[in-house]
């Protein structure tokens, strides 16, 4: 059959044009090979846009479509929507960006109206070699790896464990619950941490959660839908156990800094400076106590450690420090706690009343810079900066609020997620703002403070965001619609040299030992192109950005 | 034992960014959602915004895709101009009264072309604008509005007010024959088995604070009129102009407007004004910036590093109390004592306010409705504070977004997938086939 090319080019109101001479775009591309029909239309994106689309297709006869509007981001779906509906495939269409790519940007007309007619070109050169493409659909299995069983972990199972979807909770350590369980009570309400007892309770109570302690993840394979992975538990035989997931949490939390990099704290080597961490097991232990074991009659609370060497605020520094002097002052009464600070950040809705709840008799707090701990006898000598002049307090307990950074284990589970890690170290999600949850991997979620620094209720809020994603778009018996525009490798042409294998971001080359060539599973491919980018015989070519598509684009940019 | 007459159907009250997420999200699981938004647009306060922290992604553009997919989701009965009256029943069953305004133009037959705007003789001042430009009584209220539909202000519209019963400017003007006089208010009742409150926040009255000198002084901005200002659809087209139509030489962005009278610390105020600094600088390349702040205030990962960027460009951070603003010349004085105590005084062309985020003024009245109660700054409350922030006393409604407390747009997202998360983990939901 001839290809008939039909060329719409949207107006966009008055944005496109305004700022392009469209009738001049239509002159220079109608007579190009192929091009049956060139027209313009005040809004194509709207619903008489889109009917007029949709009319034109049919009555002209339109093969292959070419659009000249706004981005693709915008608008694409639109228009392959407008081709289904036109009974065309929608692959065998092209959107030309004359509108965020040209006349957004470009300030003179004759330059935006050139440059738009080279887009047009561009796109007509392209389409000319679109094939048609064919979505699939595949079983999903509705079941979840939950990683990591902390405060996350355990509420993100509670509320996705079901008769038609199973939990299967790892965890590293030998216990469930996570950094809380360290805990006495949170903030801002004081509440005592005893719920977790009963959340872990229900975790074991309940048969749809499959809970593996002492057990790491070592391997992730497939895609969402169907994830194969692969536990080992930590026994004497280093049992591995096998099974399948449709999604992936990472509630791998977090874990502090270590005080030790920084000397002029004096951590491990003064005598009663201690963590956060440490603090809180000491305050849950019952006893707050100096290595001599009688109760401090001063102590300091210092924040922002490690703020500078990370790179960013942990948030819940201050807070959890005006926490610790609640518990310094409910049991020893009389003690005096010194806050040194840099800026309070105390962000949330009742944490301004919590602070000038804990302020007051024999509380101080101190805006300080240059803070130097060392020994001064049986004490501990406490030199800092306010407002450029110089101080030193004696003090008998010194405690470090060091910064929240992502656990040991952050990379590992990166690799086998095919996520990144990007500021200070935590999981990347997939976009800052609308996606904090998802990641670029389908099906793999990361919350709590394994996404950034958070606290509980912060915590829990994106546990149950998970929960939502996952409820919303792994339906037990309902399929799933994997990426169209995948790779595929000829076997003809590939020589073997498994340089595919080993550029695949997500796992989706297999190397055929019997017929020694490459294979694509095309499931987990996402069409992303490294593989045909790298391939030496190009062998290896992407459905929809196949060398004679893309060579016909740029020959009409560059010529 | 799971109710054979659970109603599976889910009210989203705002169609802010929360509201619009929660939305798409139980949309996507198959739930028929009706979606209830006060305004004539979506995208709430985000929208107003030209760019946001910490990426300066444009928010239109972010948010855009989202607001269309919204549009075409055939399961997803957006309804504007409309307000919830009344709750009845309970978590599984609910039963809803909606009054829903006559927008007098019919979404099917109009294309947004917006010919019907310039005939009509009546002037207004637009509130999106923050008032800061007029528009006709009949209007969208900014480029780019979703759905792109024009709505009568029949509070201004000769025709309604009895001025001159007989105008029809507008509709002669329309060539769709989309502008309908006849249309009228619409009670609803929908039947729902959960309720997500996405209400979002209004900005503290910098009037409130007379030191800051708002609506007294000459340009002396608030964040949100700011954000106008600087957007490319906005009253100057994204221009940075004095009252005078001259470029500041020089801007001062006053931090914490309203904490004091409050009495919490808003979270996202810090981030924005960084922002601001950054409208500027881009802008006006040349322009001196001074931020005073009380304590910066920059949580979360990417935070620190943004706010670096942005000392680069030379901003003067001042950590300073008792700032006082007042008109000096043809200027601004902006009086303060810094942090070493001293009395300082600067001039500077503008001042930008940054002032508290704050509960809605009719969130009061929504919590009545739904039977839930507000928390002693007026924000619909949580069930526990320390613990998921969206479940609410009352089993079955959630709450998400600033409509629970002043946060950033990533948390509103999250709390508004938890709430949905709650909804469909809930058992009343398990068994809907």
């Amino acid at each position: 059959m001839k290809k008939k090319i039909g060329v719409y080019i949207c107006e966009c109101g008055p944005n496109i044009a305004e700022k392009i001479d469209i009738d001049k775009v239509i002159d220079a591309v109608s007579s190009l090979d192929g091009v049956a029909v060139v027209d313009r239309y005040k809004l194509l994106c709207s619903v008489d846009g889109k009917k007029f689309l949709e009319e034109q297709i049919k009555k002209q006869g339109i093969t292959h479509l070419v659009v000249a509007a706004c981005s693709p981001k915008q608008h694409e779906q639109t228009f392959m929507e407008v081709c289904i509906n036109a009974g065309i495939n929608p692959y065998l269409f092209q959107l030309a960006n004359i509108r965020e790519q040209c006349a957004w940007i470009t300030e003179d007309k004759d330059e935006a109206t050139k440059k738009a007619i080279i887009l047009v070109k561009a796109a007509i050169g392209r389409v000319r070699y679109h094939d048609s493409l064919e979505k699939k659909e595949i079983e999903c299995n509705p079941s979840v790896l939950m990683i990591g069983g902390g405060i996350a972990g355990i509420e993100s199972s509670l509320l996705l464990a079901s008769p038609d979807r199973t939990v299967y909770l790892v965890e590293k350590t030998s216990s469930l619950g996570g950094l809380i369980t360290s805990f006495e009570k949170t903030y801002p309400n004081m509440q005592s941490c005893n719920s977790i007892k009963q959340k872990i309770e229900n975790i074991y109570k309940n048969e749809n959660i499959k809970v593996f302690t002492d057990s790491e993840v070592e391997e992730v394979l497939g895609f969402f839908g169907n994830f194969e992975v692969k536990v080992k538990r930590e026994t004497e035989e280093n049992e591995i156990d096998e099974f399948n997931v449709g999604a992936i949490v990472l509630a791998t939390g977090s874990t502090l800094f270590d005080p030790d990099k920084i000397p002029r704290y004096g951590y491990g080597k003064i005598d009663n400076v201690i963590t956060a961490l440490e603090f809180e097991k000491m305050n849950l232990s019952g006893g707050i106590l100096l290595k001599n074991n009688k109760p401090p009659k001063s102590v300091a609370i210092i924040h922002c450690v490690g703020r500078n060497e990370k790179g960013y605020c942990s948030e819940i520094c201050c807070m959890y420090s005006l926490k610790f002097v609640r518990y310094l002052k409910d049991k020893l009464p009389d003690v005096k706690v010194t806050n040194f600070y840099s800026d309070l950040c105390i962000p949330g809705k009742s944490d301004q009343k919590f602070y000038e709840e804990t302020k007051g008799k024999n509380v101080d707090f101190v805006r300080a810079t240059d803070i130097e701990i060392t020994k001064q006898g049986d004490k501990i000598n406490i030199k800092y900066k306010n407002e450029n002049n110089k101080n030193s307090l004696p003090i008998d307990m010194v405690i470090l609020s060091p910064a929240v950074e992502p656990t040991s284990d952050a990379s590992k589970l990166a690799e086998l997620t095919s996520i990144s890690q990007g500021d200070g170290g935590f999981f990347s999600e997939e976009h800052e703002k609308l996606s904090p949850i998802s990641t670029s991997t389908d099906g793999v979620y990361i919350v709590g403070c394994a996404q950034g620094p958070k606290n509980i209720s912060e915590t829990i809020v994106q546990a149950g965001a998970a929960t939502g994603k996952i409820l919303s778009s792994l339906i037990p018996g309902r399929k799933i619609e994997p990426e169209v525009k995948t790779s595929q490798i000829s076997e003809s042409s590939c020589g073997g040299c498994k340089i595919c294998n080993s550029v695949c971001p997500y796992g989706a080359i297999t190397f055929d030992e019997a017929k020694r060539i490459s294979v694509i599973n095309e499931v987990i491919c996402r069409g992303c192109g490294s593989c045909t980018a790298t391939c030496p015989t190009g062998a290896a070519i992407n459905k929809h950005f196949t060398f004679d598509q893309i060579y016909q684009e740029l020959i009409e940019i560059v010529k | 034992m799971i109710d054979k007459e659970q109603y599976t159907d889910v009210l989203v009250i705002g169609a802010g960014i929360a509201g619009i997420e929660a939305s798409l999200m139980f949309s996507k699981a198959d739930r028929k959602v009706h979606l209830v938004e006060k305004t004539s647009y979506t995208g709430g306060t985000a929208i107003k915004f030209e760019e946001v922290f910490s990426n300066m992604e444009c928010s239109t553009c972010m948010m855009a895709p989202r607001q269309q997919e919204l549009l075409q989701d055939k399961n997803i009965n957006l309804l504007t101009l409309a307000e919830v009256e009344e709750v009845k029943g309970s978590f599984g069953k609910f039963t809803v009264k909606i009054h829903k305004k006559a927008r007098y133009v019919d979404m099917q037959n109009c294309i947004g072309c917006n010919a019907c705007f310039e005939p009509c003789p009546v002037s207004l001042k637009n509130e999106f604008e923050e008032g800061l430009s007029e528009i006709k009584a009949i209007y969208v209220p900014f480029a780019g509005a979703l759905p792109n539909v024009p709505m009568i202000d029949t509070d201004h519209c000769l025709r309604f007010k009895g001025k001159d019963k007989d105008c029809k400017a507008c509709q002669e003007a329309c060539m769709f024959e989309a502008i309908d006089f006849n249309q009228k208010d619409e009670q609803l009742e929908l039947k729902v088995g959960a309720i997500v409150a996405a209400t979002g926040f209004n900005i503290f009255d910098s009037r409130k604070t007379p030191q800051y000198g708002y609506a007294k002084v000459n340009d002396v901005y608030t964040a949100l009129e700011f954000e106008r200002l600087y957007a490319s659809n906005g009253p100057t087209e994204g221009n940075i102009v004095l009252k005078n139509g001259n470029a500041p030489k020089s801007a001062a962005i006053i931090h914490c407007v309203g904490r004091d009278e409050k009495g919490y610390c808003s979270s996202v105020c810090c981030m924005y004004s960084l922002k601001f600094n950054h409208y500027l600088k881009s802008k006006i390349p040349e322009i001196k910036i001074s931020e005073f702040y009380t304590d910066l205030c920059i949580p979360g990962k990417s935070h620190q590093k943004f706010y670096e960027k942005m000392k680069e460009t030379e901003v003067d951070m001042i950590r300073a109390s008792d700032i006082e603003i007042s008109k000096q010349g043809k200027g601004i004085a902006v009086k303060y004592i810094n942090g070493n105590g001293k009395k300082n005084s600067l001039p500077v062309d503008m001042a930008i306010l940054a002032p508290a985020i704050e509960p809605r003024d009719d969130a009061s009245k929504l919590a009545k409705i739904l039977g839930i109660s507000i928390d002693e700054y007026g924000f619909l409350e949580e069930e526990n504070r320390d613990d998921s922030s969206v479940a609410i006393s009352e089993p079955g409604v959630f709450v998400a977004g600033c409509a629970q407390g002043a946060k950033n747009i990533q948390d509103s997202v999250s709390q508004s997938c938890a709430a949905v998360g709650k909804v469909l983990s809930s058992s009343k939901y398990r068994e809907k086939n």
